[in-house]
């Protein structure tokens, strides 16, 4: 550790004013703005914004659909990253080649994916309702009903689905072979192997790769904005999308009392992972 | 799933081979799936234009027994597509250089700038070292709407609205990449440090010439993601850029392009894919090693 350097502010400085200037100022800022009237006076109202928008319908609308796509999309990904990276481990070192396939449309720009996505695999004579329609169930209207939420969390499972599996994978290989061996050895079967070793092993990861998912989750726009557009159907209606709006109508009270609403729940989500950190204190890590 | 157990052998390492087999199974089921929208648009890209557009005239029937054909294997292997996108109509390609400017601007931003950070966090003891942490921290947790509004007057102070500045400056401190750099410097053994010291080797010696190079595999992975969110960005372009659609990145607009000319959609989007895969080939283990290290331990 270096102590009293001179140099210091060789390294500091440029990155400090850059994260100053378009971070640190603006979200600071941005709370005076949420608490004046946006008036030529200008006043102070403190938390009068907070209350008018809090009852605003369509804030509630996007507040409301930003949970549920999280928590829709959260648990989707846990459970599947989960069992997808107990698979890897048991192939071991052929599961490279998968993991990396899984990993792919991480980096995939999902605005190129959308016309697969949209115009072919979710149109109403598609191939996804040839399969639904195969199994024997009536034809959906993906792209003009509610039923918009499933292309949306799909194109976010699907390209956000790696990502977990690695955190996972990387705690799994650090489960020690030799306790498998031991169960075994004791007659465990391979269900009980999971429950009874590899979950309480990992348990911390797993508790933190669910935050994770879900604070990413309730940011969720993108795949929104692509699919559904800058107003899209109720019930893909985000909090992003209220905030968006508001921009354009250039009630700036309104986006930054949005704004710290949508923070306050992010720190929130956050502080349970932080408290979590306390937890894996105490079990010896 | 668990019928087979079988009775123990001394000698066998692997786990239950049914549990191998449906692990295949699985795995190369998933893959597929996974792949399938990819490999698609790679395929219809090989189509001729008349074809992909009549097939695409297709869709959006509601008669009760109307399906669209599963359209595997063109009447022609035709680069009509791509003839057409990169030669005939230079909207395409003028879009796709927005991108591709921006994204390299950022990153060689990030590299002036990241490193360097991430170095002082790590390796300095200084006042308020802790806060700034935890303040950056925090912030890469923020979707850019949260800070939206107040970035749009610090642009509008500093003269930058509606110029490509706006939309580059903001992403070559994003918070993240300082986290993840952070974390890697974190783990270098002081040790070294002190035997470069013993050997007379100052702050920026030390930077330089020990840090950067060990730090390349982070690096590589801070540059891949940094890449793709460049490459991918949306949020931004709308705001900073709204009175200037010529100089909008091809994230924002290709949708636009695609709904215009239908005929040559999929060759734009494998396009717009394929510089993402080729980093993506590239940089894969640092990848890994990158998210690995977002994990917040």
């Amino acid at each position: 550790m270096f102590q009293k350097k001179k140099s210091l502010w060789l390294f500091l400085l440029p990155g400090l004013t850059g994260l100053l200037l378009f971070y640190v100022v603006p979200f600071l800022g941005g709370i005076y703005y949420s608490m004046t009237d946006g008036t030529i006076s200008n006043q102070i109202v403190w938390f009068d914004n907070y209350k008018r928008v809090w009852d605003n319908e369509v804030f509630r609308l996007g507040l409301k659909n930003s949970l549920e796509l999280s928590l829709i999309c959260a648990p989707l990904i846990f459970v599947f990253s989960f069992v997808l990276a107990v698979m890897l481990r048991v192939l071991k070192e052929k599961s490279v080649t998968f993991r990396n396939l899984l990993l792919m449309p991480y980096l995939v720009p999902s605005a190129a994916l959308l016309i697969v996505w949209q115009q072919i695999l979710f149109d109403y004579g598609g191939p996804v309702n040839r399969v639904v329609a195969a199994l024997g169930f009536e034809r959906v209207l993906w792209l003009e009903s509610e039923a918009l939420r499933v292309p949306v969390v799909l194109l976010y499972v699907w390209k956000n689905l790696g990502f977990s599996i690695v955190l996972f994978s990387a705690a799994l290989s650090s489960v020690p072979d030799a306790l498998y061996e031991f169960a075994r050895l004791e007659g465990a079967n391979a269900v009980q192997q999971e429950m009874r070793i590899t979950l309480p092993m990992i348990l911390p990861t797993a508790f933190l790769v669910f935050v994770m998912a879900w604070v990413n989750a309730f940011k969720i726009f993108k795949e929104v904005y692509f699919i559904g557009g800058a107003y899209p159907r109720d019930s893909v209606y985000t909090l992003q999308h209220y905030m968006n709006n508001q921009f354009a109508k250039l009630d700036y009270q309104n986006v930054t009392t949005a704004a710290y609403s949508f923070a306050l729940i992010v720190f929130v989500l956050f502080g349970a992972l932080y408290l979590s950190r306390g937890v894996r204190g105490n079990d010896g890590r | 799933m668990t019928a087979g157990n079988p009775p123990i052998r001394r000698h066998r390492r692997r786990p239950l081979r049914p549990g191998r087999a449906l692990s295949y199974a699985v795995l190369i089921l998933v893959c597929a799936l996974l792949l399938l929208p990819i490999v698609l648009t790679f395929l219809y890209s090989f189509f001729p234009t008349s074809e992909m557009k009549a097939f695409l005239e297709t869709r959006n029937n509601y008669e009760p027994d109307h399906y669209m054909d599963i359209l595997l294997s063109p009447s022609i292997v035709s680069l009509g597509q791509y003839y057409s996108l990169l030669i005939e109509k230079p909207v395409y390609l003028q879009l796709f250089f927005n991108s591709a400017l921006y994204t390299l601007s950022i990153l060689l931003g990030q590299l002036l700038v990241i490193p360097a950070l991430a170095y002082a966090l790590s390796r300095f003891r200084f006042r308020g070292r802790d806060a700034l942490f935890f303040a950056v921290l925090m912030l890469m947790l923020l979707p850019f709407q949260v800070t939206m509004a107040p970035s749009v007057l610090t642009m509008r102070t500093l003269g930058l609205m509606n110029t490509r500045w706006a939309v580059i400056l903001p992403m070559v401190f994003a918070p993240l990449y300082v986290f993840l750099i952070r974390q890697y410097m974190v783990g270098i053994p002081t040790d070294m440090f002190e035997a470069a010291m013993m050997d007379g080797a100052g702050t920026w010696r030390c930077f330089a010439h020990m840090v950067m190079p060990i730090s390349k595999p982070i690096l590589g992975a801070a540059a891949a993601l940094s890449f793709a969110d460049g490459w991918n960005m949306v949020e931004q372009p709308l705001i900073y850029l709204s009175n200037d659609q010529g100089a909008m990145p091809l994230s924002v607009m290709f949708d636009r392009v695609a709904a215009s000319e239908p005929g040559v959609a999929f060759a734009g989007a494998a396009l717009y894919i394929m510089p993402a895969l080729l980093i993506y080939t590239y940089f894969q283990e640092d990848i890994l090693l990158g998210i690995q290290l977002s994990d917040m331990k």
